[in-house]
Parts: C-alpha cells; sequence; structure tokens
C-alpha cells in the first residue's frame, strides 16, 4: 500500500568558464568531463526508462551558466575534440594493457563508453545537451527546473537586496522560458541559501517552488507541523520543500556514505597521473602538467594507499544493493511516519549535486537506475514524484516563513564569509549600487550605451558566481577564481567609467562582448529602480 | 591594403581598488552567532571629525565599532536595547562580530570615542537580523499538536529519531550540520571527502616493455600475430604494460614478395618480490 513519496532532486552547475583565447584550457575541462562522466550517463539512464516503459519521477535543475556553456558551438566543438583525444588514448590503451586481462577489459570499457558518448552528443542530440533535457521533460518523467543566472549566493546580496536578487532570478527565469517554451515551476536556490523575503521576488517571477536544507524548514515560524516531510507556502504563496537528512547522509556522508564502498572506482588514481610521462603528455595539459584523463583502473579497495584493480560487475552488484537498502530505509521512514502526517502522505526530498553521480561516484548514475526501477516494480510502499507533481495532490498547506540558512558546511554562510574571500563582497556590492545607478539613470538607452550597460549586467552576475568565492576557500584553482573575478570587476568598473564620461570605446566595449558573451538578451533594465 | 585597427586608449593596468571614496559601513549576516562587517572612511571625513572634538575641548580616545542589539526597534541612533564596543586597532577595514544570541537585530556604528567618553559618529550600517537556532515559539492554531509531536516529527526530520527533547535535539542538528553532507564542489577543483589512510606516504611500480625492431619499409611484420603498422622508415614500436609472469612475443617479418620470412621470438618473464 502507498504510504508515502521519494522526490530524488538533482542539482547540475558548473561556473561559466569559456575561453576562445586559448586552445587548452585547464579549466574548461570541468564542463567537459561532467558531460562523459555525469550528463551523458544521466540521459543514457533516462533514455533507458523512456525504452523500457518505465514510469519514473526526477526533477533536475541545470544552471543557467552551465546551459550557457552546453549550447555554445565554441565549447561544443572544443568538447568533441577532447572527446577525441580520448577516444585516440583509450585505443592506445587497448593495445599497451594487452597481457594484462584486468586493465584490458576496463581500457577496452573506457573506449566503448567514449564511442558511444560522441554517438550520443554529436548524432542524437547534434552537440547541444540542453536539448536532450527538454526532450525529456516533454515526453514526461522528468521535472526541469531553474537555478539563478550565474549561481549567486543570494543570502550575501545585502546591499540593493532586492534589485540584486530579482536580477538573478529573472535573468534565470527567462533564459528557461526561452528553452522550454514556459516559465520555470521550480528554483534551485544557489547553495540551498535563502534569506526571508526572497520568495516575494520568486513569486513574481512565476515560480512555484523552491528547496531549504533541514533547518531551514524546522527552524521556520510558526513551528512547522511535518517537519521537512510537507512543503509548506510561505507568505508570498511559494511552495518550499525541505531537505531530509536521512537520505541525504546515505549519499553523502564520508562515514556510511555509499560511494565510498571499497568495490568502486577510485576516483584519485587515474592514468594522467600514473602512465609514464612520455606516453601520456599528448593527452594531459598542453604544458605538461599532468591532470586527470578519467580514464582509471583501480578500485577504492579500504582506507589504505594501496589500491587493486576495479571490476565493474562487483562494484555494479554494489551499486544494486544499495540502490535496494536505500529503498528499503525510505520505505521504513515513510511507515514511521504513517499516523503522524494527518490527512496526507509524507514527501521525502533527497536533493544532490548532479555531478556527484559519475564524476566522483562514478557508480552512481548506476545506482539511480537501479533504484528508480526498483522503486516502480519491487514494492508499492513508496512512489516517486517531482515537487510539481506533489503540489498538486493537496489544496492546503501550512504556511510557514524558512528560516535564513543554506546547506553548506555548518548551514549558514560560512563557506562564503570567511578570510580567505570575505573581501569579494565590498566590491560586489559596489558594482550593484553602480549597476542601479546607471541603470536608473540611462532608461531606455540605445547605441553604444545600452550596449555598454548590458554588457557591466553580465560582467556584474559573472563576478556574483557563488564558485569563485568557494574555491578560493577550498584552496584549489585559487588563481583562477580570483583572475576571473577581478577581470569582472575591471571590465565593470572601466565601463561604469566610460559611461559616466560619455567615453565609450566600441572597439573596447566588442572585446569584452565577445569575451563574456553570455546571456546575449540581458537587458540592463531589470537592474534600474 | 591593411585596415588600421582604431587606437585604444591607454587603460592602466588594473587593480582591485582599496576603496571606492565612501564613508560607510555594511553588515552581513555569517550565521546566528555571527555577524561580518566591513568598511570605508575617508581620512578627510575622520580629519574633520577629529577637529570637531578639540574644538569641543575634548581629544581623541580610540577608533570603536558601537554594535547596538536593535531587536524589534525602529533604531534612531538612541533607542537600542543594549550596545558593546570593538575597539579597532591598525588599519582594520573588515571585523567578524560575535553577536552571541541567535534571532536578534543589529546596527553597528564606526566612530570615534573621546577621552570624555563622547562618541563621534563616522558611518551607520544597515540592520541585520540574525536567524533563530531552534524551533519557533509561534504556534499556528489551525495545525497546532501536542508538544511532544512537534519534537517527534522534528527529530525524524533531523534523522535523530524519536523522543529526544529541545536542548539535545539541538544540539544534535547543531553537530549533524558540521559533517559535511554536500560538497557544493565544482567538479575536481575540490576534493570528494573520504577518509584517507592513517599515512600518507605511498609508492608505485609498474613496468612496461618496449618491442621495437626495423625491417624493409615494404615488408609486412606480425606481433603476436597482430600486423604492425611500420613508418616510412621501416621500424616499429610498441609499448605494453607488463605484468608478472612470462610472455612469449614471436615477431614475424615477411618480405614483400612473400618470399622471404624471418621470425624471432623474445620472451619475456616478470616477476615481483
Amino acid at each position: 500500500m502507498l504510504k508515502g513519496y521519494l522526490a530524488i532532486v538533482l542539482h547540475a552547475h558548473l561556473p561559466y568558464v569559456r575561453h576562445p583565447e586559448h586552445a587548452d584550457f585547464l579549466e574548461e575541462d570541468w564542463l567537459f568531463e561532467a558531460i562523459t562522466e555525469t550528463y551523458i550517463p544521466f540521459i543514457k539512464i533516462l533514455d533507458g526508462f523512456v525504452r523500457d516503459g518505465v514510469d519514473y519521477r526526477l526533477t533536475i535543475s541545470l544552471s543557467p551558466t552551465l546551459m550557457s556553456m552546453l549550447m555554445d558551438g565554441h565549447l561544443q566543438g572544443k568538447y568533441l575534440a577532447h572527446l577525441d583525444k580520448l577516444i585516440e588514448l583509450s585505443e592506445k590503451e587497448i593495445e599497451r594493457t594487452k597481457w594484462d586481462e584486468r586493465f584490458n577489459k576496463l581500457a577496452n570499457m573506457y573506449h566503448a563508453n567514449f564511442i558511444e558518448a560522441r554517438h550520443i552528443f554529436k548524432d542524437i542530440y547534434h552537440s547541444n545537451l540542453v536539448n536532450a533535457f527538454k526532450h525529456f521533460q516533454d515526453v514526461g518523467g522528468l521535472e526541469v527546473i531553474t537555478c539563478c543566472a550565474t549561481h549567486g549566493f543570494l543570502p550575501l546580496m545585502e546591499v540593493e537586496r532586492r534589485i540584486a536578487v530579482r536580477a538573478q532570478v529573472k535573468v534565470a527565469a527567462d533564459m528557461y522560458e526561452k528553452i522550454f517554451g514556459k516559465r520555470p515551476i521550480g528554483i534551485w536556490l544557489p547553495e540551498c541559501g535563502y534569506n526571508p523575503g526572497d520568495d516575494e521576488i520568486l513569486k513574481k517571477e512565476g515560480i512555484k517552488y523552491f528547496f531549504v536544507d533541514t533547518h531551514g524548514v524546522l527552524f521556520g515560524t510558526p513551528r512547522p507541523r511535518f517537519g521537512v516531510f510537507s512543503p509548506y507556502l510561505t507568505k508570498h504563496g511559494v511552495a518550499v520543500f525541505g531537505r531530509d537528512t536521512e537520505s541525504s547522509k546515505a549519499v553523502w556522508s564520508a562515514v556510511e556514505g555509499y560511494p565510498g564502498d571499497y568495490n568502486y572506482r577510485e576516483f584519485y588514481r587515474d592514468i594522467g597521473f600514473d602512465l609514464d610521462h612520455e606516453y601520456i603528455r599528448p593527452y594531459i595539459n598542453a604544458d605538461g602538467t599532468r591532470v586527470m584523463t578519467g580514464i582509471k583502473y583501480h578500485r577504492i579497495t579500504g582506507i589504505t594507499n594501496h589500491k587493486e584493480p576495479y571490476i565493474p560487475d562487483n562494484a555494479r552488484d554494489t551499486a544494486a544493493n544499495q540502490a535496494a537498502n536505500f529503498m528499503f530505509n525510505r520505505e521504513k521512514q515513510v511507515e514511521h511516519l504513517a499516523g503522524q502526517m494527518g490527512d496526507r502522505m509524507p514527501i521525502i526530498v533527497a536533493p544532490y549535486d548532479a555531478e556527484l553521480f559519475g564524476h566522483w561516484w562514478y557508480e552512481g548514475p548506476q545506482w539511480i537506475d537501479f533504484l528508480v526501477r526498483k522503486i516502480r516494480y519491487d514494492q508499492d510502499t513508496i512512489a516517486l514524484t517531482t515537487p510539481g507533481e506533489y503540489l498538486k495532490k493537496y489544496k492546503k498547506y501550512q504556511i510557514l516563513t524558512p528560516s535564513f540558512s543554506s546547506w553548506g558546511y555548518k548551514g549558514y554562510c560560512e563557506v562564503w564569509l570567511e578570510g580567505s574571500n570575505d573581501w569579494l563582497y565590498r566590491h560586489l556590492h559596489k558594482m550593484v549600487e553602480r549597476m542601479v545607478e546607471l541603470a536608473s539613470a540611462h532608461k531606455n538607452s540605445k547605441g553604444l550605451i545600452q550596449r555598454a550597460l548590458n554588457q557591466m549586467a553580465r560582467e556584474l552576475l559573472l563576478a556574483q558566481s557563488s564558485d569563485w568565492a568557494f574555491i578560493m576557500k577550498t584552496g584549489s584553482h585559487v588563481t583562477y577564481a580570483v583572475e576571473r573575478t577581478r577581470a569582472h570587476i575591471e571590465n565593470f568598473n572601466e565601463l561604469y567609467e566610460d559611461v559616466k564620461n560619455n567615453n565609450l570605446e566600441e572597439e573596447y566595449l566588442k572585446g569584452i562582448e565577445e569575451k563574456n558573451n553570455i546571456f546575449p538578451d540581458i537587458d540592463y533594465s531589470i537592474y534600474s529602480s | 591594403m591593411a585596415v588600421e585597427k582604431p587606437v585604444l586608449r591607454d587603460r592602466k593596468t588594473f587593480r582591485f581598488p582599496q576603496g571606492y571614496g565612501d564613508n560607510k559601513i555594511v553588515l552581513l549576516v555569517r550565521d546566528p552567532w555571527w555577524i561580518f562587517a566591513y568598511w570605508e572612511i575617508q581620512k578627510a571625513k575622520e580629519d574633520d571629525i577629529v577637529r570637531k572634538i578639540s574644538d569641543s575641548g575634548d581629544e581623541r580616545e580610540k577608533s570603536i565599532l558601537r554594535v547596538y542589539d536593535v531587536t524589534g526597534v525602529n533604531f534612531n541612533g538612541h533607542n537600542a536595547i543594549a550596545y558593546f564596543d570593538i575597539e579597532l586597532n591598525g588599519p582594520a577595514s573588515t571585523w567578524y562580530i560575535n553577536v552571541t544570541s541567535p534571532d536578534r537585530s543589529w546596527v553597528v556604528d564606526i566612530g570615534i570615542l573621546t577621552k570624555k567618553g563622547s562618541f563621534y559618529l563616522l558611518a551607520r550600517s544597515n540592520a541585520v537580523h540574525t536567524p533563530r537556532f531552534g524551533m519557533s515559539d509561534v504556534l499556528d492554531a489551525e495545525w497546532a499538536m501536542p508538544e511532544d509531536e512537534y519534537w517527534k516529527m522534528f527529530g525524524l526530520s533531523g534523522g535523530f529519531g524519536v523522543g529526544k527533547g529541545s536542548l539535545e535535539v539541538r544540539e544534535m542538528l547543531k553537530k549533524r550540520l558540521e559533517e559535511q553532507i554536500t560538497s557544493g564542489a565544482v567538479s575536481s577543483s575540490a576534493s570528494f571527502y573520504r577518509k584517507s589512510a592513517a599515512r600518507k606516504f605511498w609508492l608505485v611500480v609498474n613496468t612496461e616493455l618496449i618491442v621495437y625492431g626495423a625491417t624493409e619499409p615494404d615488408a609486412r611484420v606480425t606481433v603476436q600475430g597482430k600486423v604492425v603498422e611500420l613508418k616510412p622508415d621501416g621500424t616499429f614500436s610498441l609499448r605494453f604494460a607488463l605484468p608478472d609472469g612470462e610472455q612469449v612475443i614471436p615477431v614475424e617479418g615477411v618480405s614483400n614478395d612473400g618470399i622471404d620470412c624471418i621470425k624471432i621470438t623474445p620472451i619475456v618473464t616478470r616477476k615481483t618480490e
């Protein structure tokens, strides 16, 4: 008997990294790795559900920066070139490992995966994977939602908050509408960062729901009747879903989390680091720096530095068992809740970073595949749903003001506001202030001024990406994050001075427009007060 | 004829501006217990105030942040519930302020305290409100239920089971927030949290074998039965990962006319101890 619902929500996001000025740019690999290891495997399992007639429900948020990169011709071309190199490398690997069956099987597996990825990317979706997500939403089963324009962390947008937040939301919702033909029903707030009052802005943009972390609901006002097991409506009538703790821990926890199983593929052992430099040189960074290639031959093995060869069949069995375990625990969870929920059935909301699945946790897509099929065929206590679908089930929801919160370490803003990155905010705030000043002073401008103001809006949004502050904190690629921030602040302030002094140079503006070409339809008037 | 590019204005190498010429202070909420302030005060503004102080027959003592608890108050500079001061030493322009109790509103003034105890304002911040850390006392009549039922839902939501009291659950939730159950990772740029071995030291040794040779450029060569592509000069080179055990590697060359055939079979053994 059906006793409750499970909503799996994947948040797919990468910062906007596009450098046509370099043939080979290290940070562009973030996108390429995610396409091969996460987005394409995910598309493959969705395709499997459709092919096999599996009735499923999954939710994915696609950040506007990620969608912009997926739709960008330059990056699409670079991705194919990247993939061709991998295909070439995997061919060499098949030869090189001929005498060792353990590795030879794996080399063949990677080769087949890369060839298939190329086919899916190029032949089926014509190099634009956004088409794939649109397709699965159109045929039903997948609910695609949006995220803020550049993944700006909203709780720290203290200066001109309403305008700054509105721009992040509106640019995202407009872009979504242009691609998917309707307003986004839901939004993933970057890092689950919520500041009470931002719900009014979501409402105005036509958004029906968002998510907060567990304590965002539990510490909400008034006291929440259903814990995180029901959505609530904010004062402005937007639904809010709280993250379930148990299902999060099952995946994320370093101690108990599924991805740490010893049968699973070891992320940190990659042939980019393992093999002889001369041999691997054409497939690593252009300057000879070793980087990951994505070809990895070992399994986690244990809490040891010695790693055994990876055995895909064993890993697959583990993924199946863990999917069964996850399902069983959710069944128990809703059974526990029976009798506590009044007139309604509970919903368990389990959000994860999409890139965890496949990129970090290689078997993650398989785990989702098993989980969805098991839920459909092996039991009838829980059913998959999407937030949008669940909201139609009941007419009344308790009114709640969620608490200021995020899903970052310690639950608030500390990740993005600490010694390594707190210097950012005086600049970001000043940019917003200046943007509002000029947008309000130059209403309905045309020509060069209009172009300059639009570009200033792009630079501001790009500078606001929470990724830069995050990278500064975590400590790798820091130089890149600082340089990106610096460049956006510089471009913005140069244009600000030029507009103020009526001193614009078209050639200079054009250079910046070509470099930071995100959001071609942006209209700076979103910043006018 | 080459098209002449317009000459662009020489733009100075840009650096982060030290400041923007403002006199202001801005507050951000970090978490229920901490707020963050950054500020910028022009020297002229400070000199002006110092002059005023000495005109009034007083003297500058120190620069301070005055932190006002303005919870439930429409703050006008004089009606705060309480305040405390933080002395500023040196050229600070940011400060993390521990406000200890959550769910309160705060405003911070930056200014100068005089020897006689007067406070001269340089700039006043925006007001911020820190979040409550704990369940609300406000009950919604329509959705009300017995106290222990709330705690039960709270415990189930937080994944700590049922039957825990308010203090206990709050501590558990605090602990849970300190566990890393998100990555926020930007692809390869950050590492996925995992238990690592007690000692960091490690050593990996592998062996590869290069089989290479040369013959007439138009000959046909097979290695272990597989045809090898010759370079234009008739050389070839193959690279193999060499596992433990014996490898028998028959190499056969056949002349273009099919008349001559040479077979050479290296045998290689690897043994790891």
